[in-house]
């Protein structure tokens, strides 16, 4: 396999876009990539376009023949990639692949969702479709549920606390500040969102021990990264960037068939593969991208992603070891919890990050001197995980 | 009492519920039907305050149990203080109403 550059990366703010179609953001979005990389009228062979649901929540499906249409990119090849919250990350793998392969030279990969074209409880019937449908969508569990059993085990198992999960959205919040891309712009306080008598007027239960303020944002987003090879990367004259090490594996689609429900096997596999392709290990990783839909994840991955022993994730985060400054800054965008998740932009925008990190130009949530970079997208509650290392060359 | 079918590899014995086409053990294709036995006990719950859209209600206990016979299914806990390792009894109730249609499913109520 050759490698593969990330010669451009872009995105649009995530937040409520009620002026936008599906269309709009995922073309601004891939025009953004387009002229980081500099590309001007090269012609890109392959779009792949990660998306979950606009036929549910937009009415509006074959996406990615739509948008080469939007962008003049005709007659590329077009292809959506659903994989639930993963298939932004789905999508960079296809990409990745296409032009490692030799079978493209230059690939453009944008994932976008517009989730707030409907109302909140049909947004969370939608995502609960990825449920099983005769095992669990039929009793009303929704995904903030799936975390709430999973977060009731793994607290009691590792002696998490309720104070553990507000110091991850307190985090990931204050670096969701310093972004501008990011949805929740909204400084949070302990106080206000758990030791106050009235603070669950503020974060009221959404599913127990899942309070709201443990919860990422129904967000309308879009980004996207544009692939090539070195030798094309090198006339762009971007810093180099490249995708070191993918790595993908799934595990049983419903909770209760996993012999230890806490053990996220997909997260340690695809993140194993990961380290392994690109020959660096997670001690190595100056900067991380978590997939925090919920803030128990961002414990449970940093730990099943080999950056901590099991059980020394909050531990590690009590210290301060995630902040940006820290030994490893965990979400610096401010993660999905602060910029959002629209959900089949969230991979594509966790390789933006990693980009602009890399490079060195992430303005003031700027880790300093970040070389190596890893990102997680995880599927369905686990079922489906994709890994990444991105690294700086020099 | 009508209820959930579970399956049991006739190769390995690995109890499996929902259904797979192949074994996710021994990768065995032939298996026998098996009902939940009436009596389980809690594994893990949670208690939703926001529903799916059509589903008007608030504190639904959703919990996965494991029955005495070794499978295991999510189900609704009509239990107001739900604990781990408490052991329940199970019941074929209707569990939610899609397009006018009743859907039924697998509850849970506290052994007397």
């Amino acid at each position: 396999m050759r490698p593969v550059v990330v010669a451009g990366a872009g995105m649009i703010p995530f937040e409520r876009r009620d002026d936008d179609s599906l269309m709009d953001m995922l073309a601004a979005a891939g025009l953004n990539a387009m002229d980081d990389a500099g590309l001007g009228n090269l012609p890109v062979n392959s779009v792949y376009v990660g998306n979950m649901a606009s036929g549910l929540f937009n009415h509006q499906v074959s996406v990615a023949s739509a948008l080469v249409d939007r962008l003049s990119l005709l007659p590329a090849a077009a292809d959506r990639v659903e994989n639930g919250p993963a298939s932004g990350g789905s999508a960079i793998k296809n990409g990745f692949l296409a032009v490692a392969s030799g079978f493209n030279d230059i690939v453009l990969v944008v994932g976008g969702e517009k989730m707030r074209d409907v109302i909140g409880p049909k947004a969370t019937d939608i995502v609960a479709c990825m449920t099983h449908p005769e095992a669990e969508y039929i009793y009303g569990l929704t995904l903030p549920s799936m975390a709430g059993m999973f977060a009731r085990l793994y607290m009691e198992k590792y002696g998490i606390t309720r104070e553990h999960l507000s110091m991850v959205a307190i985090k990931n919040q204050t670096n969701g500040l310093l972004n501008p891309y990011a949805h929740i712009q909204m400084k949070i306080t302990m106080e206000g969102i758990l030791t106050h008598p009235q603070s669950h007027v503020n974060s009221p239960v959404v599913a127990d021990p899942i309070h709201l303020y443990d919860c990422c944002p129904v967000s309308d987003g879009a980004a996207a990264v544009l692939l090539t090879t070195e030798e094309i990367a090198k006339k762009l004259k971007k810093p180099l960037v490249t995708i070191d090490g993918v790595g993908q594996a799934t595990d049983t689609h419903t909770l209760q068939e996993r012999s230890d429900p806490t053990d996220l096997k997909a997260v340690t596999l695809a993140s194993e593969q990961a380290f392994k392709m690109a020959g660096i290990k997670p001690k190595d990783i100056d900067v991380a991208e978590l997939h925090d839909a919920f803030t128990i994840l961002e414990i449970a991955e940093s730990e099943h992603a080999g950056f901590f022993p099991k059980g020394e994730g909050a531990k590690a985060l009590e210290r301060g070891e995630t902040q940006i400054g820290g030994k490893l800054p965990i979400n610096p965008s401010g993660g999905l919890k602060a910029r959002g998740h629209p959900v089949g932009a969230t991979g594509v925008a966790q390789a933006v990050e990693l980009v602009w990190q890399l490079r060195g130009e992430a303005g003031e949530r700027q880790v300093k001197d970040a070389a190596n970079g890893f990102s997680l997208n995880f599927g369905g509650f686990g079922n489906n995980v994709l890994a990444f290392v991105l690294r700086r060359k020099s | 009492m009508k209820t959930i079918t579970a399956y049991k590899c006739n190769n390995c014995g690995l109890v499996m519920y929902p259904y797979h086409d192949r074994c996710l053990n021994c990768k065995g294709r032939d298996f026998k039907e098996i009902a939940p036995t009436s009596k389980g006990k809690l594994l893990t719950y949670t208690v939703i305050e926001q529903l799916p859209w059509g589903m008007d209600e608030r504190g639904r206990v959703l919990g996965v149990v494991e029955f005495d016979n070794g499978v295991k299914a999510l189900g609704l806990i009509k239990e107001e203080a739900p604990r781990i390792g408490m052991k329940l009894k199970v019941g074929w109730e209707p569990v939610r109403e899609m397009g006018g249609e009743k859907i039924y499913g697998l509850t849970f109520e506290k052994t007397k």
